[in-house]
């Protein structure tokens, strides 16, 4: 599977995103598992809310960390979040 | 013997264990042989000041478990209290009693997800293992935990009589609509340890039900997530125990004992501290069991200078302690293990069995005479 640029993106229905204030970061959480994700991670699934496609979570986060070059780790990261269930495209 | 010195990293998880009463008596049961005599729990107010405590320290995940934890006629104030606190919920449940005015109940309380055990594919071998008529319930309420949007875990224990059952288990898992599939194969503590010789699979067994959960993982992704965990015994290295001791784990059992895991209330001398005498941080930082296989300091060859000690910690503590008499020993599960014959030996004894020893169930009367 790999993303498809014109649809939106959201996180699963079985996974939820959570700040930590014990351990300073976001958390993944599904069912008996954790994940715990480094701040780049973090950013993306953000703004993985069922508005934004691709292009729209590139350009947001291309803003707001003044750069320009960040379309293919997000895309890397979004594929690697997709085959392992952690967001869906709805058709 | 001490840990190392650096702070111990924060619980993550916490596994409450509510009650050991259980209506079923599966004999693999992981609970203490002789847990009929530990019958005192831990009142609201106690479990509420450990969810509070743990919460603090940084625990996020949280399981109730038992013995079966509907049981407890609080499940539904712990439940929305650990939800007030920020907790993700399981309910480690085998489903019985459970209706549909409890899944409502639950849900409105904050629970997350719901996973039910399912003992076979078939009704004649599922109430057989449970010990009780159970089958067609635990099915429908499957169908209802669905129904209600929860996450549904499937989780099947697997053994040596119900293991050629692997593709319909499977079957049954797409047709109930499970997210995720537990497929665990028995680990060999408490009530499982003394069944062992009747529990064990044999090699073709696990080579066949490994094809298929494979061919399913396959065929299922990005529907149904399927886990596998493999049987220890076959695999030559040893599981990472506990993802480390006293890294990520606390266990509170029914009385208020803290564990590091699950089965280490049977190591003997081991002075496991109880939350009614101690607050959660100075368990999981101060204690001599949260310490004590905490870094290698601990370690003996062959583990001290094995390149691997990172990797597994040794393996397991409690199934060193069970299978050679000394926690301290690698988990004989290991190749590498001096002792690991005491293994090999397990596996040929369990495939020579020849009389037909019966399966030692659960229950109270049984859990009595040890």
């Amino acid at each position: 599977m790999s993303i498809q640029t014109e649809l939106a993106i959201q996180l699963s229905a079985t996974y939820r995103l959570q700040w930590e204030k014990a351990q300073d970061m976001f958390v993944l959480l599904y069912p008996e598992g954790l994940i715990e994700l480094n701040q780049s991670s973090a950013e993306i699934l953000q703004i993985c809310d069922g508005q934004n496609t691709l292009k729209d979570i590139v350009s947001t986060l291309e803003k707001k960390f003044s750069t320009n070059n960040l379309e293919s780790d997000i895309k890397n990261f979004l594929n690697t979040a997709l085959d392992n269930g952690w967001i869906t495209q709805s058709t | 013997m001490a840990g190392s010195l650096k702070a111990p990293s924060p619980p993550r998880w916490l596994l409450a264990e509510l009650t050991y009463s259980c209506p079923l008596q599966c004999p693999y049961c992981s609970n203490p042989l002789d847990y009929a005599n530990l019958s005192t729990e831990l009142s609201t107010d106690d479990w509420k000041r450990v969810l509070k405590q743990s919460r603090e320290m940084g625990a996020v995940q949280l399981g109730f478990s038992g013995g079966e934890p509907l049981i407890r006629k609080d499940l539904v104030e712990l439940v929305s209290y650990s939800h007030k606190l920020g907790y993700y919920i399981n309910l480690i449940t085998s489903g019985y009693n459970m209706d549909e005015a409890k899944i409502i109940e639950l849900k409105e309380a904050g629970l997350d997800h719901i996973q039910v055990s399912i003992q076979a594919s078939s009704q004649e071998l599922n109430d057989f293992i449970a010990g009780t008529k159970s089958f067609e319930h635990k099915k429908s309420v499957a169908k209802l935990i669905k129904k209600h949007g929860y996450p549904m875990v499937l989780c099947v224990v697997l053994h040596r009589q119900n293991i050629h059952q692997m593709k319909d288990i499977l079957e049954m898992a797409i047709e109930l609509g499970a997210d995720f599939v537990e497929l665990a194969n028995t680990q060999y503590y408490g009530w499982a340890h003394h069944n062992r010789d009747q529990l064990m699979p044999t090699q073709q067994q696990l080579h066949d039900a490994e094809g298929i959960a494979k061919e399913y993982q396959t065929s299922q992704q990005g529907n149904m997530k399927i886990y596998y965990v493999v049987p220890d015994y076959y695999e030559g290295r040893p599981k990472a125990c506990m993802n480390g001791w006293g890294t990520t784990f606390l266990t509170i059992a029914p009385d208020g004992v803290a564990l590091p895991c699950h089965s280490a209330r049977q190591l003997p001398n081991f002075n496991c501290p109880n939350v009614n005498d101690s607050s959660i941080s100075d368990i999981w930082n101060k204690s001599e069991a949260f310490n004590y296989f905490r870094g290698d300091d601990w370690m003996k060859e062959p583990c001290r200078s094995c390149s691997e000690k990172d990797k597994d910690f040794g393996g397991c503590h409690c199934q060193a302690f069970l299978l050679t008499g000394d926690a301290t020993n690698a988990d004989p599960v290991c190749d590498l293990s001096p002792q690991h014959q005491i293994v090999t030996d397990a596996i040929e004894q369990a495939a020579n069995l020849t009389d037909d020893k019966p399966l030692v169930f659960r229950n109270s009367k049984n859990s009595k005479k040890f």
